[in-house]
């Protein structure tokens, strides 16, 4: 498999004017302007495989959004080298242009006047796409989006789910190698970001098209994306499948237990009781190799149990935990 | 080819865009025909008042306004607005989208943005130089009808090559719109003769702020009258001043695309 | 009442956060007056007097004609009147306990005295130094000034809310920023003083609610009106900012109450 991106010992550090609170803050600016220089990106070194679907992730402020912008060569690194597709994005930025899709997802670059079908016309005469494959791809695509009931809408007409759905079908009318995607499902409702999920995830699958998108919703990536990249404060924290994650931080599972008669307070030493009510008692099981039938041995006979309810992590929580875990190890 | 191809249909589609609200349109383009005729009002009062402005008279004073209306409007109408909004376009991101398409984002930007509000300045400048050049004193020759054509191409370049120049600095320093104030500061003095000036206006409005060349200068060629500073250089001058600066606003356009941050995050 | 010093204060403070714009302002501030002291420095020439009035006269008729018009600016109360009315944003402020219209011009107010204390009052004094000005004709006339300068800022502030108000029925507050700016080229004195004005065209401008914003009170600093003229002249002006306000509260109702009705 070839590495159609390649990012090594990549930083962006930006310079920012300081502000100061209150009138005389104000006056001092004025006068003596100060900068301050905030690393966005730290040293951070990954490869992509063709036909991968990786998602990248991390809290707002990250660098998720900026090292988008370096691997489509909106911005030049600081230091170290990206390689997309064999050349430096910023130096070959039209060459590499034509052979990636990029959606942004709070900034529509659909025509607000006019009708979609007049954005994607547009967007054919920009990038060259020969008649024939234009109408192949927008009809394929379509159908799969089901856009061909809005196409000859003006786009403000349109609902947000309907005109990221319009956005992301552009992207890909080029048959792009790669699809960049920077948040594409902010904003929409639970159906809107199912069939776009379900959609990258097609053509991820069957056009072989690699695609790496930034997201706030877990959800996302576990649709799309079997590997994930983490960053935070600039720096790369964790690079694998999601499954390895989950099990390298050994996530706690939740139990719940419901008797039949209340036996008072239960500590248990399998598992940590989280909350009492009485008749329902919930807990947490911190390791792995403790088995539902371990808890049970220990909570022992004699008391009836009604109901057992048992939740694998979910991925919020599995992140939720790397994220706390790496802020107590090391003070940022 | 491919590009002016695109150039065309970005402009076709901006049209079709502002025709979805027609009505507002003319409406707003008869409010600019009413107050560029205000301020040609106050000149006209001045005149009827005082007969002439350092040796300018009604029939000359027209003729600049008319050139300055018209000059501005055909540059204007390929910078401006499109220029004032990068700003936002920097702040709101959509420039970094401009960038991952294979196309010149000076020229996406320009055509997509093309004014055609400037419709209601290019009417009244037109009309207004009809009347200008009827009464105005011209010894009209080919010569000189080819030199007032191509210095009135020239003011359009000047006006477009700076007027760019100001709003490619929101790519550098992320706003710019203030720096505009200057601009309008000067250029509400273009419809004045530059003969008017103290000697540091003048000296700016002939270098860093060149919006002399933009009306006073070709006017006061082809009224065959003396142009301050300049003397003997001054019609060749005229022509030059378009060529060079947007030769001037390519090459620092090029130069903050290279340097251009984002709005950081 | 505090409230709209709050919102005065912070347009205020908004205006000296950022830098650039201060200095930008400045500078095309000088131009602009430096220009209007050149086109009357030319049109004197080497006359000293023109029609009874002097040249030093006219310099300082042209540096005060910036003190309102110089420090306020009409398009955002346009501009913001408008377009909260026609996208319906303005039923978030039909919600609180303040009227939408004031607070628009409270911190247009507060921006307007930055302006003032940071562009006007500099720019004035460094063109003064080069071309001098007249002080005020007397300690009456200078009081009169101040209070004239109050009721410029009123009745400018009130009509650019009525054309903003007026945008909501025409659906663009565009050209309504146009047309104030084309009836103060003409109407307010801003360039040319209605005593140049060919006639009845002047006494007709001196009758309108604009000659208040400039004309008024640079007549009043040279002393070109008695002090009955001041006092009564200055009645008449507060009876037009009534009027005007008046005007205001009545299509804010009318427009609101369209607001409300068609669900914003």
């Amino acid at each position: 498999m070839v590495e159609v991106i390649e990012v090594r010992s990549v930083s962006k550090t930006y310079q920012q004017p300081k502000r100061f609170p209150g009138v005389l803050g104000a006056l001092k600016s004025l006068v003596t302007p100060e900068y301050t220089e905030v690393k966005a990106v730290a040293d951070v070194s990954f490869g992509i495989r063709k036909g991968e679907a990786v998602g990248y992730l991390g809290p707002n402020g990250a660098g998720k959004s900026t090292m988008i912008k370096m691997m489509t060569g909106i911005l030049v690194p600081t230091s170290g080298s990206v390689s997309v597709l064999g050349c430096t994005p910023h130096e070959r930025r039209m060459e590499i242009a034509r052979r990636i899709g990029v959606v942004f997802g709070q900034r529509s670059q659909l025509w607000w006047d006019l009708p979609v079908a007049d954005s994607f016309e547009l967007h054919r005469r920009i990038y060259d796409i020969p008649a024939a494959r234009y109408a192949d791809n927008l009809r394929r695509f379509a159908e799969l989006l089901e856009l061909e009931p809005f196409l000859d809408r003006a786009v403000r007409q349109l609902s947000l789910g309907q005109r990221m759905r319009a956005e992301i079908v552009m992207a890909l009318l080029h048959d792009p190698q790669i699809l960049f995607l920077d948040e594409p499902t902010i904003g929409l409702d639970v159906v809107a970001k199912d069939a776009v999920r379900r959609f990258l995830a097609e053509v991820n699958r069957e056009r072989g098209i690699t695609i790496i998108l930034t997201t706030h919703d877990l959800q996302d990536i576990e649709t799309i994306c079997p590997r994930l990249i983490m960053v935070d404060h600039a720096r790369l924290v964790f690079d694998g499948e999601l499954g390895r994650l989950r099990s390298a931080l050994g996530s706690a599972r939740r139990l719940t237990l419901e008797f039949t008669t209340d036996p008072g307070p239960l500590p248990l030493t399998t598992a940590v009781l989280t909350a009492d009510d009485g008749l329902l008692k919930h807990y947490r099981i911190e390791r792995d190799d403790v088995s539902l039938v371990d808890v049970l041995t220990e909570v022992g006979p004699g008391r009836e149990i009604k109901d057992i309810a048992l939740e694998e992590p979910n991925i919020e929580e599995v992140i939720r935990t790397f994220y706390q875990r790496r802020n107590t190890a090391v003070p940022a | 080819m491919r590009q002016l191809r695109i150039a065309l249909r970005l402009v076709l589609m901006q049209i079709r865009s502002q025709m979805e609200y027609r009505g507002a349109f003319w409406i707003d383009r008869i409010a600019q025909i009413i107050t560029y005729s205000s301020s040609l009002a106050v000149i006209w009062l001045l005149v009827d008042r005082f007969t002439e402005l350092a040796g300018w008279r009604w029939p000359d004073l027209l003729l600049l306004y008319s050139f300055h209306v018209l000059g501005y409007a055909t540059g204007a109408a390929i910078s401006f607005t499109q220029m004032r909004d990068l700003e936002e376009r920097v702040r709101l991101g959509t420039f970094d989208s401009l960038l991952t398409k294979p196309i010149s984002p000076w020229l996406y930007i320009v055509f997509s943005g093309f004014n055609i509000g400037y419709a209601g300045h290019i009417l009244l400048g037109i009309a207004l130089m009809v009347w200008a050049l009827w009464i105005a004193p011209v010894d009209w020759s080919l010569l000189t009808i080819a030199y007032f054509i191509a210095s009135l191409l020239s003011a359009a370049m000047v006006t477009a090559a700076f007027l760019t120049m100001i709003g490619l600095t929101a790519l550098i320093w992320v706003r710019s719109n203030h720096l505009y104030s200057i601009f309008f500061g000067f250029w509400e003095l273009t419809r004045y003769p530059l003969d008017i000036f103290p000697v540091g206006i003048q000296g700016v409005m002939l270098t860093i702020v060149p919006l002399a060349f933009t009306s006073s200068v070709p006017v006061a060629v082809v009224l065959g009258k003396q142009v301050p500073l300049l003397g003997d250089w001054a019609p060749a001058l005229a022509l030059l001043a378009g060529p060079f600066f947007v030769l001037l606003a390519v090459l620092c356009w090029r130069e903050a695309v290279n340097r251009y941050q984002g709005a950081g995050g | 009442m505090s409230a709209y010093l709050a919102f005065a204060q912070s347009g205020f403070l908004t205006q000296l956060a950022y830098r650039n714009e201060v200095w930008a302002n400045l500078f095309g501030k000088l131009v602009q007056v430096f220009a209007r002291v050149a086109i009357w420095t030319a049109i004197y020439g080497g006359a000293g007097v023109i029609g009874g009035v002097s040249l030093e006269e006219m310099v300082t008729y042209a540096l005060l004609g910036g003190a309102v018009t110089g420090a306020a600016r009409y398009e955002t109360v346009v501009g913001g009147i408008g377009h909260a009315l026609r996208t319906g944003d303005v039923a978030v402020w039909l919600l609180k306990p303040v009227h939408f219209p004031l607070y628009v011009i409270a911190s247009e107010v507060g921006r307007a005295l930055y302006r003032f204390t940071f562009l006007v009052v500099p720019t004035v004094i460094f063109v003064a130094l080069f071309y001098g000005m007249l002080p005020p004709a007397s300690f009456f006339h200078g009081a009169m000034f101040v209070a004239y300068w109050v009721l410029a800022l009123a009745i400018f502030f009130l009509i650019a809310a009525l054309f903003g108000l007026v945008a909501f029925w025409l659906l663009t507050s565009f050209s309504l920023e146009w047309l104030m700016q084309a009836l103060l080229n003409l109407l307010a004195g801003q360039l040319i003083p209605f005593w140049f004005f060919p006639e009845p065209l002047g006494a007709i401008a001196r009758q309108l609610p604009f000659a208040w914003i400039v004309y008024y009170p640079s007549a009043v600093w040279l002393g070109r009106l008695s002090p009955e003229e001041c006092l009564a002249q200055f009645g008449i002006g507060l009876g037009w900012a009534a009027a005007l306000a008046f005007g205001v509260w009545l299509l804010w109702r009318r427009a609101s109450g369209r607001v409300v009705v068609q669900g914003g």
